[in-house]
């Protein structure tokens, strides 16, 4: 039994400040694995570790309560009786995050205190709060419900309502490793038993649940419930001994994505764990035919025509498509390539090492005639680059490394598989826009919007024009001097933003270059990041709108090798 | 309107009565100064300025060696054009409010200030009304409302002996003048020495001196500071050797910035207190509408417009005066 008062919101939610204010993860642990252990049943447990890493719904649920941090702001705004663009944004700029001058107001301005009446809900009303959120499909209807939820909650509640309803971590430095970690001390369980039924149910909360009642040993891979997929990690970010150890496949450049197959059930996941089955018809239709044995198969969606595997640019007029046209899968038809099989014969392969899968995704591609990955064994350092600009002759993004040893790592990123890529490029901008930073970056300006030359491009009025966005790649020490510089240029201030003169000059370094219609520039930068800051060159060193245009078309028409010889992949 | 011109960066300066208020040299003919912060002293250490008798002494110990005319609280000077009288201002010991009487109306300069006051200073007082207001926003939004000082006080109690039971060393960043004093007087009842590092010793003793009660304080030692000693000392040293070296400690953070939790994750530190020595937002619009001026001029600020769309909904005219100089606390 939950002992009185154990089940309530607040109690949960002073935990949970308590441990954002401590630091150290065994601390945290233990602070959090104490107020498990009082709650006496399983439903509760289920909330409480939910709440704490999953959000309002279980990660696999698909279920969201689906409601913007716009709508929340604003709902925040009108509760409290204050103008929402200048005062709400001066706050939120000034702490860096909505939910903790949310928090603030309610508890500082009179209206908002008079309104509420905090009335000790327990997790399954709050609970109750966010199913009827994700049902209601209105926004008027969302803002009422939230409303009335915050009426009986304090402060506290409110910042941490606000945060759960989010889905994912409550950025307070305890994240799924360490929730785990105190699951396993809470309830005396083996911690890699809990882990191991985090990664078959995907939930925390579940495994939770399941470690309570002594049944982690119940915990069973289903078909058709995606397992979070293993990351790889930057190869310059890690000390890698043995080179040996690893084998190399090439990195494509193309959309993640796992597979589940029976029959002719088939359904594609995407790498945050969506469903994307409607939007591959094509990739859907092959293995429906094929009439599989259940299989989970781990790969990479990429759009292949003449034999060879086209840019990324084309695979990306397919992403986000619901329904393709018959036109659209006939001019850009993609393939999938497999390259790691987790479930086969109704036995899940994750604690198979990597050549043990391999060995199985082998017999079983070649037995069904499904494309997969090739892999090299590794000699040397020297044929590592040499295998790496083979990759990229194939228009591939590089080469990915994987320990031979290791097993499926879900849904981490460690030193078992390693990303070896080459940026996309550089380019040397100006700043234009200066944007508060939120979270730890809170009350400092750390975004920024960087710009490239029209100024001699007949298509344009202006000087410069935005081209991407970026948010890393400086040290602390940058930041504050360009927090500084940046004061003796500002133009103008929109809320959380400065508009600066053109002064400060940025290399933006960037994975790619894609075609983007909304966008003034007509491009966008994926994962642009500052390389270098050019205190040494002037605005009018920056480079123009056309630099950018014969990169794009550099890459676009770049002569791609074909599959005929090394092939990247085999079962074509 | 107010007559007035702005020193760049620096104070104000009032041509018709010829008055500088914590202006940086000889650029008028009365320079005031409001209280001894740096930003608000004069760059040049020579000149002659009128001051409270506190931040005369707190003024030398910080190294100015100009002539300073000692004014009292509330006790009025009369000028060729102006009668002025000084406020205390609640800040930090010492410091005063500037109140001009002349033909253009009266006007109220705040320097930095606090209601309700400070307990280590000499309270806080101001006219009924005036003409013009000139105020100081460093906390200038509503997520801005202080605790009251003993319950900040208790929790920082609370906060240095359980580490030092539990055998820490409690560290307190605070600014070494007016904050750390604020803190030892919070701390005093506790009993335990306290130490602090650097220049703030010698502004401990003025204080100890003018009869404050700070407790028991000595400069910090290597030696003894992890001998139940409480530790006083500036936010700059937390990466300091000083700090870096003294393994087993708790670290507090004391300001007014405390407010916000991303403090936390940006200095490392293990406990927040909010507590600070200007006035919040809501004390602040209080205290316009109570002084009922023809206008409100906002100084030292990161965002005027939020105090001003307030003012304006209470139908009160206000402007932003542009100065720097927020960012301590």
């Amino acid at each position: 039994m939950t002992k009185p008062g154990q089940d309530s919101f607040l109690l949960f939610c002073k935990i949970v400040q308590v441990i954002s204010e401590s630091r150290g993860t065994v601390r945290k642990t233990d602070i959090f694995a104490d107020y498990l252990s009082g709650l006496g049943n399983t439903s509760d447990i289920d909330r409480a570790v939910r709440f704490a890493g999953e959000g309002a719904f279980s990660s696999v649920s698909g279920k969201r309560a689906s409601i913007g941090s716009r709508t929340v702001a604003l709902c925040a705004a009108e509760f409290c009786n204050i103008d929402y663009d200048i005062v709400f944004k001066a706050c939120r700029t000034a702490t860096g995050s909505a939910s903790e001058t949310i928090e603030k107001l309610m508890d500082n301005i009179p209206e908002a205190r008079e309104k509420r009446t905090p009335s000790a809900l327990s997790l399954a009303q709050v609970e109750e709060l966010f199913i009827q959120l994700e049902k209601e499909r209105k926004r008027d209807a969302k803002q009422a419900l939230l409303v009335r939820a915050w009426e009986q909650m304090t402060s506290t509640e409110i910042k941490y309502f606000i945060r759960v309803m989010g889905q994912g971590s409550l950025r307070i430095g305890f994240e799924a490793k360490s929730i785990i970690n105190a699951v396993s001390k809470a309830f005396s369980s083996d911690t890699e038993a809990v882990r191991y039924a985090h990664m078959i149910t995907g939930s925390l909360g579940e495994a939770a649940v399941l470690s309570f009642e002594n049944r982690l040993h119940t915990a069973t891979f289903k078909l058709f419930q995606p397992v979070a997929f293993m990351l790889a990690s930057p190869i310059e970010s890690r000390s890698v001994d043995h080179i040996t150890d690893y084998i190399a496949e090439e990195k494509f450049d193309g959309m993640r994505c796992q597979i589940h197959a029976q029959g002719d059930t088939v359904m594609l996941y995407s790498r945050d764990l969506n469903e994307i089955t409607n939007s591959f018809p094509e990739v859907v239709a092959f293995f429906k035919q094929k009439s599989l044995p259940g299989v989970v198969l781990d790969g990479e969606l990429c759009v292949f025509t003449d034999n060879t595997i086209q840019p990324f640019q084309l695979l990306q007029k397919r992403m986000g498509v619901k329904k393709p046209s018959p036109k659209m899968t006939g001019e850009y038809p993609v393939v999938f390539i497999a390259y790691d099989i987790l479930y086969n014969d109704d036995e899940p392969l994750f604690e198979k090492s990597l050549i043990n899968r391999r060995e199985i995704l082998k017999s079983f591609c070649d037995t069904f005639g499904i494309m997969r990955s090739r892999q090299f064994e590794v000699k040397s350092r020297e044929q590592v680059e040499d295998m790496f600009d083979r990759a990229l002759a194939h228009g591939n993004e590089g080469l990915m490394l994987k320990h031979k040893q290791s097993t499926y790592e879900y849904g981490q990123r460690r030193k078992s598989w390693l990303k070896v890529k080459k940026p996309g490029g550089s380019i040397d901008t100006v700043i234009m826009y200066a944007h508060a930073g939120s979270g730890k970056r809170g009350g400092t300006y750390s975004d920024f919007t960087l710009g490239v030359s029209v100024s001699e491009d007949d298509r344009y009025e202006e000087e410069f024009i935005p081209i991407g966005k970026a948010y890393g790649g400086y040290t602390d020490v940058e930041l504050k001097r360009l927090n500084k510089e940046m004061k003796k240029l500002i133009v103008d201030r929109f809320g959380p933003t400065y508009s600066l003169k053109p002064g400060i000059v940025v290399e933006l370094e960037f994975d790619d270059i894609q075609v983007n219609k909304r966008t003034k520039a007509g491009y966008t930068l994926r994962f642009p990041r500052f390389k270098a800051i050019r205190w040494d060159l002037a605005p009018s060193d920056a480079d123009t709108l056309m630099d950018v245009e014969q990169l794009y078309n550099k890459k676009l028409h770049d002569d791609r090798k074909p599959q005929s010889e090394h092939q990247s992949f085999i079962g074509i | 309107m107010l007559n007035y011109t702005l020193e760049r960066n620096h104070g104000i300066i009032l041509p018709n009565q010829n008055i500088g208020l914590d202006v940086s040299g000889d650029v008028a003919r009365h320079v005031f100064v409001s209280h001894a912060h740096a930003d608000h002293l004069p760059r040049d250490r020579y000149i002659h300025v009128y001051a409270t008798q506190a931040t005369a002494r707190l003024m030398r110990a910080r190294g100015f060696k100009g002539d300073v005319t000692e004014l009292d609280f509330e006790s009025p000077l009369e000028l060729e054009n102006a009668r002025v009288t000084l406020y205390p201002a609640g800040h930090i010991l010492g410091s005063a409010m500037v109140g001009i009487e002349s033909d253009e109306g009266h006007t109220l300069y705040t320097g930095d200030y606090k209601t309700p006051p400070s307990p280590v200073t000499e309270g806080f007082s101001r006219p009924e009304s005036v003409d013009y207001f000139i105020t100081e926003a460093t906390f200038p939004l509503p997520i801005y409302k202080w605790q009251p000082h003993e319950e900040l006080f208790a929790e920082m109690r609370e906060f240095a002996f359980k580490a030092l039971k539990e055998g820490f060393t409690p560290v307190f960043l605070c600014y070494n003048l007016g904050k750390a004093q604020e803190v030892m007087h919070g701390l005093a009842p506790l009993g335990f020495t306290q130490q602090i590092h650097g220049a703030g010793y010698e502004l401990c003793k003025i204080y100890d001196e003018l009869g404050y009660d700070i407790g028991k304080f000595e400069p910090y030692s290597r030696d003894t500071v992890s001998d139940n000693r409480i530790l006083i000392t500036p936010s700059s040293s937390l990466d300091q050797p000083m700090l870096r070296n003294l393994k087993r400690k708790r670290v507090a953070y004391v300001s007014g910035w405390a407010t916000h939790e991303s403090r936390r994750t940006q200095l490392t530190i293990d406990k927040l207190f909010p507590l600070s020595d200007h006035i919040d937002f809501f004390e602040l619009l209080d205290l316009c509408e109570a002084l009922n001026p023809k206008m409100v001029y906002i100084t030292h600020t990161p965002n005027p417009r939020v105090v001003s769309h307030y003012l304006s909904e209470k139908g009160i005219a206000s402007r932003p005066l542009n100065m720097e100089g927020f960012d301590d606390d």
